[in-house]
């Protein structure tokens, strides 16, 4: 009978496959406890939004309650009153998102192709922004939008008027679409940022070719540059809806009713005591109710995102 | 040359008119309220009638914050103690995420959109409730009637089954909790690494693969002095993150004041205070780095 014939594993080549498995291994392990923390919190999530209360403390339900009840959404969405306060993120939140995506488009633009005085200043000073907590900032402006005033322009002419021109913007929409609309809203200094990195990268010849033919700046960048972006658009939308989707700490200081639903969320807590014993299940629902439209943004778009990340070059 | 002048100026013109919203925005929802913070925080700010009032008071509020009340420096030297644990922590973890991440293996999509799940829900909000629900349990089973098996590793079971004392358990495990919830903060970072490693010339790697490095020397001799501007960013964003992030003790409480109370001054004293703090240590962290190990590279 022959022997069977064992390889010779004193051979580096073995060395070398055992030493890639072992990393391969490794890398596996990290990734899945990694991915295995961040899915926790989500089933955690799932899980206590579909118990009912009797089975909040029982030892024996381990992820799947035994009895699947859709009372802690029916709470949930009265304590967040869902309906109303989902219109406001959208009305309020959600289009200052859009106005911040186009106006540091715009901005960036500025920065990218254009020589001018003071250039590099200007951009230092756009990364300055991003090193200042907003909140920071919120104490004056809550109060300067109380008394809306361009530079004291508006008071001037109203003390000559003798009437009070200044309009209160505070529980306005204002309040977010005008710092979105100069490129000072929520993080637009990241965002210039971003565009401008991509910009840089683009090819000059497009809009060369643009500008012999004709078309000026602006037209150009609205016939050339805009078409051509999509991939850092895209980037800069997904950050900003989503930014702008948890924001609460400016709108529960600049609003006192008509709450987006990030500021319902952080208040719903005291609301919950005499509601339930154990509000876990409807803070749980609450917060799932809350993710949801953004997570299904992000399962819709999460290709085109990952693909765009690679490709905007955010750090040149 | 006078034509050449004149479309020069011109091009300079119309760079000005692209970026005149940003000025007048940066003047006014920037520099203005930056201002009246700061003088805020040295003033008694008082609503009147059309407007408000600011009494100059000098120190006052910075007195009080810091004698006059002692639980600011409480919540101060919290803060403190997490941005020096946290940022690291979060800048290293999501570095190497992200070079797990950037490199080709199977299942990459999938783990890529599942790591940047975290940018997409990561509101101060939800975390606090999972934190905090999570913990709820994590403290009951320490008093040992109740076995949590929620799903997450119980290490109060596993330090309990060491025989420490309950007191050492609760507080491995706050931090221990920390951990959990800072994988949440690296959502960004991730994605500010992994497009930087996406600017990293191939050909730097197929040389030092010709030339026989390993790839723990590739690490250290390319991937991380090149991404040096990457990792500045990321310092910065996460060190701003969480100054802004309503976890961080003494941010939470001046906001607290502000809206409870209408307390503008003492408020923006309390940022302030916080702020200079963190920028200061960040400014020197930055400053050695940039003159100890960045001019090694270049």
């Amino acid at each position: 009978m022959d022997k069977i014939k064992l390889p010779d594993f004193s051979n580096p080549i073995y060395k070398k496959k055992a030493k890639k498995t072992l990393g391969l291994v490794l890398k596996y392990f990290f990734l899945i406890a990694i991915g295995y923390i961040v899915l926790f919190q989500i089933f955690y999530m799932i899980s206590y939004a579909f118990r009912p209360e009797s089975e909040m403390n029982d030892v024996s339900v381990v992820w799947v309650p035994k009895k699947f009840t859709l009372e802690n959404f029916k709470n949930a969405i009265t304590a967040l009153d869902y309906k109303n306060s989902f219109f406001n993120t959208l009305t309020v939140l959600i289009v200052s998102a859009f106005i911040e995506v186009a106006s540091c488009a715009v901005v960036a633009y500025g920065f990218a192709r254009f020589k001018f005085p003071f250039k590099n200043f200007f951009f230092f000073l756009v990364i300055l922004t991003i090193t200042v907590p907003s909140q920071m900032l919120a104490i004056p402006m809550y109060l300067n939008y109380a008394y809306f005033d361009v530079f004291g322009i508006l008071k001037l002419i109203g003390g000559i008027a003798g009437k009070e021109l200044r309009p209160n913007l505070l529980g306005t929409g204002f309040v977010f679409w005008l710092p979105s609309l100069f490129a000072s809203g929520l993080r637009s200094g990241l965002f210039i940022f971003i565009y401008r990195q991509f910009y840089v990268g683009l090819p000059k010849e497009l809009e060369e070719a643009a500008a012999i033919d004709g078309a000026g700046p602006f037209k150009t960048f609205m016939s050339i540059i805009v078409p051509s972006s999509g991939v850092a658009i895209l980037t800069v939308a997904i950050f900003s809806i989503v930014w702008h989707w948890n924001e609460s700490d400016l709108s529960s200081l600049y609003y006192n009713d008509r709450y987006p639903l990030s500021v319902m969320l952080s208040f719903m807590s005291s609301k919950l005591e005499g509601i339930a014993n154990d509000s876990r299940g409807i803070r749980m629902a609450a917060c799932l109710i809350f993710v949801l439209p953004v997570l299904i943004m992000y399962a819709l778009l999460q290709r085109k995102f990952i693909q765009s990340i690679d490709r905007v070059g955010i750090v040149g | 040359m006078r034509k050449n002048h004149g479309y020069e100026s011109k091009k300079s013109l119309y760079g000005f008119m692209f970026i005149l919203p940003w000025i007048i925005g940066f003047a006014l929802f920037f520099l203005v309220p930056f201002i009246q913070s700061v003088i805020f925080s040295f003033s008694d700010v008082s609503i009147t009638e059309n407007g408000f009032a600011v009494k100059f008071t000098a120190l006052e509020n910075y007195r009080f914050i810091f004698f006059g009340s002692a639980k600011f420096v409480d919540n101060l030297v919290a803060s403190f103690t997490g941005f020096i644990y946290k940022v690291p922590i979060i800048f290293i973890l999501s570095f190497i995420v992200a070079v797990v991440l950037n490199g080709d293996f199977k299942g990459r999509a999938f783990f890529r959109s599942l790591f940047f799940i975290p940018v997409i829900v990561s509101t101060g909000v939800v975390m606090q409730y999972i934190g905090a629900d999570s913990m709820m349990e994590s403290m009951r089973s320490v008093g040992g009637d109740n076995t949590y098996a929620g799903g997450i590793i119980d290490f109060t079971k596993v330090f309990a089954g060491l025989g420490l004392p309950d007191s050492v358990t609760q507080i491995i495990t706050e931090y221990l909790n920390d951990i959990f919830n800072l994988i949440w903060n690296c959502g960004i970072p991730i994605v500010l690494f992994i497009s930087g490693l996406q600017s990293i010339p191939a050909q730097l790697y197929e040389v030092s693969c010709v030339e026989g490095a390993t790839k723990w020397e590739e690490l250290w001799y390319i991937t991380v002095p090149m991404l040096r501007h990457s990792m500045i960013l990321v310092a910065v964003f996460t060190t701003v993150d969480f100054c802004s992030s309503s976890e961080n003790k003494a941010m939470k409480q001046a906001f607290t004041l502000l809206l409870e109370q209408q307390n503008y001054n003492e408020s923006s004293a309390m940022m302030w205070a916080f702020f200079i703090l963190i920028g200061a240590v960040f400014a020197l962290i930055l400053f050695l780095v940039q003159h100890f190990i960045f001019r090694r590279w270049d």
